[in-house]
């Protein structure tokens, strides 16, 4: 319990007040400091609610949301700002950069925010985007730069104010295969080196088997988890994959 | 957690949208702009009128006059009127008068004047004769039987200092007078039509006793004068102060100063109006990048600010611009001339006064930020997860 970084106890969230649509429901589940965490499913089951509860940006129906031990399911909308900005980093599958702003000023954006001096939030920042490989990048607007370069921008962006969860909701669905690795070796490498904990989203299964545990869900529910062991995916006992389960190697 | 009254954050974000977007940048500077400058314009101008009048009361004109009263040619107990009129507080001059009607002849010449009786070291204190004098001085007239009259009479009836003219009038005492000097006020008509004698000159004239037509009172502050007059008439004189006086003047000042409120407050209006519909495309157009900050940790507090600032400093560049604007403007227009009501042509009185550009720029600003609460307050109660959706 103490190593939880995320706990999730019974969380529903409820859309819409004439026809209701229920999209997530009765939702239960830890994540652990430093965790490589998927969630799948099919279109439509609620994978993205359930990050942007993970994420802060939506309050639940009912159920209640731990942060680091502390519940955070009722916090006010500038408390969950705050926590945003320190806590927790984002990457959207459009990169969500500021046009007028070049991939350095995107970068020091939530240090900005947070207080941050300038000059430490520009070094902060440059180190960040050598670290993403786009050093020779750093004053380039987002319109001269490829939609791969800018998502490793919105990436060290995520990273800039040093978040314990980085959420990714198809941070790589517009990417080809070759940037799309890139994003996810570096994603991956992070989470070894400073025990940082990543939760995405993915359609792309062969994604989902690089981490460490696979969520699926389907209508609102935790239908099935995978957790890795070795080379191989163990299932939890009731576990019924769907057909898009079909390739991952189960005991 | 903000360091400095204007947080970097915020402030970095208006700089950008400031700086890229010039076409509304312009647009919206440049409607601020337009309402200041010619609200400075106006009030410049006003301002100038308004001194313009003030100064010919407070330099020309008398601020309180008593009249004979009601059904009677002179006042004849004047030095009791004259005592008391020194105890009023802030009095500066009292002058008794005596007008009469004159025909003046010289030569061929001859022509009908307003032939007043005076003692000049008061009078001069009430008009400032002394300031206008061309040749010889005022006090002149009393040295017997001399007169002192406006260089363009001078002119029309053709006499020269030391000429001897002759006053007339049905029922009045013939006399012969010299030109002892001449004045020019730079009003024609009384240039062309008053005459000073003395007060004895002028009794001699109508054959009257000692009586005076008027009692001219100069204050030191002529706003006191309402109160003055009123004092003078609970005494029994027929007391009137300068605005009841000359009532034009003041209704001339209350009509283009309410005019000139009315207009300046709908030009900035429409400038605001401006400033709003563009604070409002422009959160509808970044509503994808505001849900992005907010997802960043931009509280709505921040996003408030963030448009309110914008608004604001697009307020205060427009000032700036409206001020320097107004100003080159007003000192082009000082070079104007234009026909006094007095037939003289005269430059257009414009009076810039500082403090006005300090409140126009305080006014556009506040304007300005009002203009950005509605689109501020929409911005900062966007939902993160809807706005990044677009
Ligand atoms: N703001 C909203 N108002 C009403 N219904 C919503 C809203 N957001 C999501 N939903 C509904 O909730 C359900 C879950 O949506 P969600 O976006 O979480 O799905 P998803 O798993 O992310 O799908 P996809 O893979 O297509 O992105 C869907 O039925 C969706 O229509
Ligand atoms: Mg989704």
């Amino acid at each position: 319990m103490s190593d939880d970084i995320i706990v999730l106890k019974d969380l529903s969230k409820i859309y819409g007040n004439g026809v209701q649509v229920r999209a997530l429901d009765g939702i239960n589940l830890n994540i652990e400091t430093g965790e490589f965490v998927a969630i799948v499913g099919p279109s439509g089951s609620g994978k993205s609610t359930l990050l942007n509860m993970i994420g802060l940006l939506d309050t639940p129906s009912s159920g209640q949301i731990f942060l680091k031990g502390i519940d955070v399911s009722r916090a006010s909308a500038g408390e969950r700002a705050h926590l945003r900005n320190r806590e927790l980093g984002f990457v959207f599958q459009y990169h969500h950069l500021i046009p007028e702003f070049s991939a350095l000023e995107n970068v020091m954006m939530p240090m900005l925010i947070a207080g941050k001096e300038k000059a430490e939030a520009q070094e902060t920042a440059r180190e960040l985007l050598v670290s993403v490989g786009l050093e020779e990048r750093l004053s380039n607007k987002p319109n001269q730069l490829s939609g791969g370069q800018n998502q490793r921008v919105a990436v060290a962006r995520a990273l800039a104010n040093g978040p314990s969860i980085v959420i990714g909701d198809e941070l790589t669905g517009n990417l080809d295969t070759k940037s799309s690795d890139l994003i996810y070796n570096l994603l991956r490498e992070l989470n070894r080196k400073i025990n940082q904990t990543f939760i995405l989203v993915t359609h792309d299964m062969t994604l989902a088997e690089k981490t460490d545990r696979i969520l699926r869900i389907v209508d609102g529910k935790l239908v099935c988890e995978l957790r890795r062991k070795g080379d191989l995916f163990i299932a939890s006992e009731a576990c019924e994959l769907g057909e898009d389960g079909g390739k991952i190697k189960r005991s | 957690m903000q360091n400095g009254i204007i947080p970097a954050f915020e402030l970095s974000v208006v700089s950008r949208h400031i700086t890229y977007r010039k076409w509304r940048t312009f647009l919206s500077v440049g409607a601020v702009a337009l309402a200041v400058a010619i609200s400075i314009v106006f009030i410049s101008i006003q301002n100038g009128f308004s001194d313009f009048l003030f100064d010919i009361v407070f330099r020309f004109l008398p601020h309180i006059t008593v009249s004979p009263l009601e059904g009677e040619n002179y006042i004849h107990l004047y030095r009791g009127i004259i005592d008391t009129a020194w105890m009023l507080p802030g009095v500066v001059g009292v002058s008794p008068s005596l007008a009469a009607t004159a025909t003046l002849a010289y030569k061929d010449q001859s022509d009908n004047v307003a032939m007043i009786g005076i003692d000049p070291a008061e009078a001069d204190k009430i008009s400032e004769i002394s300031k206008n004098m061309l040749q010889g001085d005022i006090g002149s007239v009393l040295g017997g039987r001399r007169i002192v009259m406006g260089q363009a009479l001078a002119k029309k009836l053709k006499v020269k200092m030391g000429d001897t003219v002759q006053a007339r009038f049905p029922d009045a005492v013939p006399v012969n007078l010299v030109v002892s000097g001449t004045f020019s006020f730079g009003y024609k008509p009384v240039d062309e039509s008053v005459t000073y004698v003395s007060l004895k000159t002028a009794r001699d004239f109508l054959n009257e006793g000692d009586v005076v037509t008027s009692i001219d009172i100069k204050l030191k502050d002529p706003f006191q004068a309402q109160a003055a007059a009123e004092q003078l008439r609970s005494y029994g004189y027929n007391a009137k102060d300068w605005q009841q006086l000359y009532p034009d003047i003041v209704r001339t000042l209350a009509f283009e100063r309410t005019q000139n409120a009315i207009t300046m407050l709908l030009l900035m209006i429409i400038a605001t109006f401006g400033i709003a519909s563009i604070m409002n495309m422009l959160v509808q157009e970044k509503t994808r990048e505001i849900g992005m900050l907010m997802a960043m940790g931009a509280t709505p507090a921040n996003i408030r600010r963030l448009f309110l600032l914008e608004s604001g400093v697009l307020g205060l560049m427009g000032a700036i611009a409206g001020c320097a604007l107004g100003l080159v403007v007003s000192l082009q227009l000082r070079g104007v001339q234009i026909q006094s009501g007095m037939g003289e042509t005269m430059n257009l009185p414009i009076a810039i006064n500082p403090l006005d550009f300090v409140v126009f720029t305080i006014i556009a600003v506040l304007l300005s930020i009002v203009a950005g609460y509605y689109p501020a307050r929409k911005a900062s109660r966007l939902d993160p997860v809807v706005a990044m959706r677009g």
